[in-house]
């Protein structure tokens, strides 16, 4: 009975464009710890939408918001188009700029 | 076999918040089901407190536990809890409304009308403990998609609580082992005056957190944009549905429900972070929780107890939280909650704990902090 509720996983692509990184993420993992596992320096520290510590500039592509990006980021960044890796589910194979930690 | 067992493990609390729900439906004596089996899972705790097991994965790394199926039950929760509180309303009904006492039948199921005074604590009770567990519910969709957080919030509005979500997600975790962070009980403190203290304080952070917020968006406090404000009206339902069905008694029910279900959330709080301590701006790791793990506590609260994996992993999946070796008082929830309630008791269980954990566990920093603590 628990199998009919399976699913094959789909995955998009996240390129990083100011780092030339490219890296698969899998439908339901959200942009920071798809990075994270393909072993990616990706700042970050709540994991959860609080920090604002894992922000990054979508140039390409579309994602879903999980939590209202409004309590961190300024009307500014949300208007250049930031957001917060963490809580970022892909909608398509996407472009980003990062500065990945050294 | 083993995708059935990782998934039907976590069914406890919904089965358990059923069986209450019918008990307050059956009425005499069964009112109280829901407070024997909380006596009854204490038990369960403290016997299987030395059982502790590993998150389960396949060869391939992959979970067993099937998001699919484990969202749709804590979606279901919602229904489940408003149905928990329909049920006790309807209770209340009976007995400000002097119904008699007989058997009654519905669906062929006998069951009792009416309601005696002592039975009607004894549903409230009922109600508000398995109100409280709910939280675990509340919690863990206020970390997962917007649906979820929205979802969250509706449950926690049933214990007048809907600050939670936010104060959790943008204060607790960001903040915590911190005096920033209401919810993390400083050495000493005990669990009545820190349920107080965290439920306020977390209420004023989700009110400053909103007026900045609204203030960035040039958006007047008073709007329907003020989330604060938007979650107590979620509560308005509830009001109104014991305001209707008991009138004062209604309200003193729906206060007693209120007040047992926010004391289980700020108890699992002060449980969770209790005496430890971190440097402000310093990463949060795992030796900044502790875990309770024993296997009931953590098939009962779907995991919530790993709390050293949840707070470094605040994305992963409960299914999914695993033992990282964070510090563990070494007993259940339930065990360790009825040590809260005696605050002597609780302080000393746990002096030895936060002695090892200042030996052993915390930075330089740290300790000097614990020392002053200590030195107040």
């Amino acid at each position: 009975m628990f199998n009919l509720f399976k699913k094959k996983a789909k995955f998009y692509s996240a390129k990083i464009l100011n780092n030339d990184k490219e890296f698969k993420v899998s439908k339901g993992k959200n942009l920071l710890a798809a990075a994270l596992d393909d072993g990616i320096n990706w700042p970050h520290k709540c994991r959860v939408g609080s920090c604002g510590s894992c922000k990054y500039k979508l140039i390409k592509g579309k994602i879903s918001p999980d939590i209202d990006f409004g309590y961190v980021l300024s009307f500014d960044e949300l208007n250049d188009g930031y957001a917060l890796a963490c809580q970022s589910s892909l909608k398509s194979d996407v472009e980003v700029e990062i500065e990945l930690k050294k | 076999m083993k995708t059935f067992y990782v998934n039907a493990r976590y069914l406890i609390v919904p089965l358990m918040t059923i069986a209450t729900i019918f008990g307050i439906f059956l009425g005499n004596n069964f009112v109280w089901l829901g407070v024997i089996l909380f006596g009854f899972n204490t038990i369960i705790d403290t016997l299987t407190k030395d059982i502790h097991l590993r998150a389960d994965f396949d060869e391939d790394g992959n979970s067993f536990g099937i998001k699919k199926f484990q969202y749709a039950v804590m979606y279901l929760m919602l229904p489940t809890f408003i149905v928990l509180q329909i049920i006790l309303a309807w209770r209340l009904f009976h007995y400000t409304s002097a119904y008699p006492i007989e058997v009654l039948s519905l669906f062929g199921i006998n069951y009792q009308s009416g309601i005696s005074g002592i039975n009607l604590i004894g549903a409230t009770l009922s109600a508000g403990l398995w109100a409280g567990l709910g939280i675990i519910y509340g919690h863990e969709l206020s970390h997962n998609r917007k649906e979820g957080f929205f979802i969250s919030r509706l449950i926690m509005s049933l214990s007048g609580a809907s600050h939670f979500t936010y104060a959790h997600v943008y204060n607790h975790h960001l903040d915590l082992g911190h005096e920033d962070d209401p919810a993390t009980a400083p050495r000493g403190r005990n669990v009545y005056h820190h349920a107080w203290l965290s439920h306020v304080g977390q209420s004023k952070y989700s009110f400053d957190l909103e007026r900045d917020k609204l203030k960035k968006q040039r958006k007047s406090f008073f709007s329907l944009s003020n989330k604060w404000i938007i979650g107590y009206l979620y509560s308005l339902p509830s009001i109104i549905l014991f305001v209707w069905a008991g009138g004062v008694i209604g309200i003193l029910s729906l206060l007693v429900v209120w007040v047992i279900s926010n004391f289980l959330l700020e108890a699992l709080n002060f449980m969770g972070h209790y005496g430890l301590i971190r440097e402000h701006g310093k990463p949060v790791e795992h030796r900044h929780s502790w875990d309770n793990d024993n296997v009931f506590t953590s098939w009962f609260f779907i995991e919530i107890g790993r709390q050293g994996d949840h707070h470094v992993r605040g994305e992963t999946y409960f299914w999914e939280l695993d033992d990282v070796d964070a510090p563990n008082y070494g007993i259940g929830y339930f065990s360790l909650f009825v040590l809260t309630l005696i605050p002597p008791l609780f302080r000393k269980f746990t002096k030895e704990l936060l002695e090892d954990w200042d030996r052993n566990k915390a930075t330089d920093s740290e300790r000097k902090i614990a020392h002053q603590i200590g030195n107040l």
